[in-house]
């Protein structure tokens, strides 16, 4: 895959999410970040850093952009959630437009 | 998110339908018009199949729904979130006294509970924690009291309350709100205890703009209380038969008013005279008032006016040349008065006219010359006039006429051909006995038609034929007895129709129902007086959409419409026989 391809993602502790571009763009606010040139830094590294979303709800959210183009595409599955993840991934949710 | 029964900050709490009269599920046939709001709060379909891809915040809402009893607080989200929550619960009616606990001190904004089940007092407290964060709060329909009142004096900032059909609310409580001063909007429709007293309470709002009274029939002497409410724009105090002239006075001074509301009051000439000075009155109803055409007198100050609504009213000819003065009116009512042709001359020249109602008026062909040039005219009704087919041909340049009643006139087959240009009309009303298939036939242009009545014309099977060109039919009712199932055969490929009404045609069977089992927007069907039977119900399952099922004098119980609808028509909330 190509750099100008894919997009990180890094949560709160630092730890970094390498994902397909077109996942991440499903994000209203990351899309946004992406393609407004010049207005910022991440458009030109491809790097978004969350100091508010914490490793797990971050791959939870990785996990939803993924699903979400699968669901587009016609294959519609259930998007599981786990109970006590609920809150925190909505607040987030909530950020990111998604 | 939220779906169809969250509202949004912006949009106005009361949104009334002007237009639709005094009463609004009056309908003259009997059949029925339009489902009114059967069920106002229609559990949403919690499913996630739902084509477009749920957003993530969807998919958290479904799990707290889900899950709701594992919450016990939702404080700590932030306020846009908590509210979507709170949206959601009450949507799918899964709030309860308890689960709304989890709602306290959550800073929410809007607690729209209008009609929820189960309201009462005692939930009256987490509404109060809300604070100085609430805006509006609907509980019509409600249980609570006066009592219940007292949590909301200290959410200072609210600006819209509704309690509406709150039968336990009375003067008591009232003094309770007199202190939100924030407020802009405020209602009590319908309350049988609110007194003149009651209403001296209010004379601290003073930002208030709209008030709703409605159907409180004991409000009486208690106007004057309003009259420092300069920011009021809107008085609803319809169907509140004790407000006579001695009211109107009290608010001769309300110079803000937009639109005023005394339909079925005793108000009388006299009364009317008071508003004049009203400048800003756009819309006045006065509906089912003892008024004459000496008010229109007082009328022709008023120079912003657009609606006027003297329906009902005690209207002769004698007087009505001063309609000609009323230059700016967009929709007048005149129907159900002693009315004649005699007064259209006096019409002629408003020429702003939008919507005319002349139901019932002595209105015969030769007065018609006079409307010939209201071009505007969007909507005419002329029900049980004296109208004929030589009538119709002064509304051949009329169009942009959307809507067309002509029901109980003496129009035959042969005037409808000058409607045949009307492109724009969407409803026509032709239930009249001399209208026949020849008719129906000279229409076939009016493809743009969504509202076909011809309840009682006789058309048989080969006029269904026409049909097929009317494919946006939204609404037909067909109910002369001229039907058989060959004819109903044409109707099958009319999908988008939501109502259907094929009473009264004595011959359809169970044939029919099958040729109708694609029509599937449908929301009501009627097909009482036929030959149906409980066999041919099984044609109906493909019909989920349907609220209304109406099968009186057939082979058809009560049980087997419930079996039917417990296992097929989940949305069916009103069917006969029951």
């Amino acid at each position: 895959m190509k750099k100008e391809d894919t997009v990180k993602l890094i949560s709160a502790e630092g730890f970094e999410f390498v994902i397909d571009k077109k996942a991440a763009m499903v994000s209203q606010t990351i899309r946004n970040m992406l393609t407004s040139p010049g207005s910022f830094a991440e458009t030109e590294h491809g790097e978004v850093t969350f100091p508010e979303i914490n490793t797990t709800i971050l791959e939870k959210i990785c996990q939803y952009f993924y699903w979400s183009l699968q669901y587009a595409s016609g294959k519609e599955t259930e998007f599981h959630i786990e109970p006590e993840l609920t809150l925190e991934l909505m607040m987030a949710a909530n950020y990111l437009h998604t | 998110m939220g779906g169809a029964c969250s509202r949004k900050r912006d949009q106005p709490v009361n949104e009334d339908n002007l237009n639709r009269g005094v009463c609004g599920r009056y309908t003259k046939s009997g059949s029925s018009k339009w489902l009114g709001t059967s069920i106002s709060r229609a559990p949403m379909d919690a499913s996630q199949g739902n084509r477009s891809c749920p957003s993530l915040m969807d998919l958290c809402i479904y799990k707290i729904r889900e899950d709701i009893s594992n919450h016990s607080t939702f404080s700590m989200l932030p306020r846009d979130i908590s509210q979507q929550i709170f949206d959601d619960l009450v949507c799918s009616q899964r709030l309860n006294g308890s689960i709304l606990e989890a709602f306290r001190d959550c800073a929410l904004q809007d607690l729209n509970l209008g009609e929820y089940p189960g309201f009462n007092d005692s939930w009256m407290d987490v509404v109060s924690s809300q604070g100085s964060s609430l805006l509006s709060v609907d509980l019509s329909a409600s249980d609570v009291t006066d009592r219940g009142l007292i949590y909301l004096e200290d959410c200072k900032n609210l600006q819209a309350l509704n309690f509406n059909y709150c039968d336990q609310i009375s003067d008591n409580g009232l003094p309770r709100i007199s202190g939100l001063s924030n407020l802009t909007t405020l209602s009590f429709k319908r309350n049988n205890l609110i007194t003149a007293q009651g209403l001296s309470s209010l004379s601290g709002l003073i930002n208030l703009v709209n008030l709703d009274l409605e159907i409180c029939p004991k409000i009486h002497g208690g106007l004057i209380h309003l009259k420092g409410l300069t920011m009021l724009e809107s008085l609803n105090v319809n169907c509140c038969n004790c407000i006579n002239d001695a009211d109107m006075k009290a608010i001769s001074g309300l110079a803000s008013l937009k639109k005023l509301q005394i339909a079925s009051s005793k108000v009388t000439d006299n009364g009317v005279a008071f508003l004049r000075d009203l400048k800003k009155l756009s819309l006045l109803n006065m509906e089912g008032c003892p008024v004459t055409a000496a008010c229109l007198e007082s009328l022709t100050a008023l120079d912003a006016l657009l609606y006027l609504n003297l329906g009902r009213c005690n209207l002769t000819d004698d007087g009505c040349e001063k309609f000609s003065k009323l230059q700016s009116l967009k929709v007048l009512n005149l129907g159900f008065n002693e009315i004649s042709s005699a007064i259209l001359v006096h019409l002629k020249d408003l020429t702003n006219l939008e919507s005319l109602n002349l139901d019932s008026g002595r209105i015969n062909d030769e007065g018609m010359v006079h409307l010939a040039g209201l071009f505007r005219l969007k909507c005419l009704e002329l029900s049980d006039t004296e109208v004929g087919s030589s009538g119709l041909r002064h509304l051949s340049g009329l169009l942009n006429l959307e809507s067309l009643n002509l029901s109980f006139t003496v129009v035959t087959d042969g005037g409808l051909r000058k409607l045949s240009g009307l492109s724009s009309l969407k409803s026509l009303n032709l239930d009249a006995r001399q209208i026949t298939d020849a008719g129906l036939a000279a229409l076939t242009n009016l493809t743009g038609l969504t509202h076909l009545d011809l309840f009682g014309a006789r058309i048989t099977d080969s006029g269904t034929n026409y049909l097929r060109s009317f494919k946006n039919l939204r609404s037909l009712e067909i109910c002369g007895g001229g039907l058989t199932d060959v004819g109903v055969k044409n109707i099958k490929d009319l999908t988008s129709l939501t109502l259907l009404n094929l009473s009264q045609n004595s011959h359809l069977t169970d044939k029919s129902l099958e040729s109708i089992s694609g029509l599937t927007q449908l929301v009501s069907l009627n097909m009482s007086n036929s030959r149906v039977t409980s066999a041919g119900l099984q044609h109906l399952k493909s019909l989920k959409k349907l609220k209304s099922l109406t099968l009186e004098s057939c082979k058809v119980t009560a049980n087997d419409i419930r079996k039917l609808q417990s296992t097929d028509l989940p949305n069916l909330v009103s069917f006969r026989p029951e």
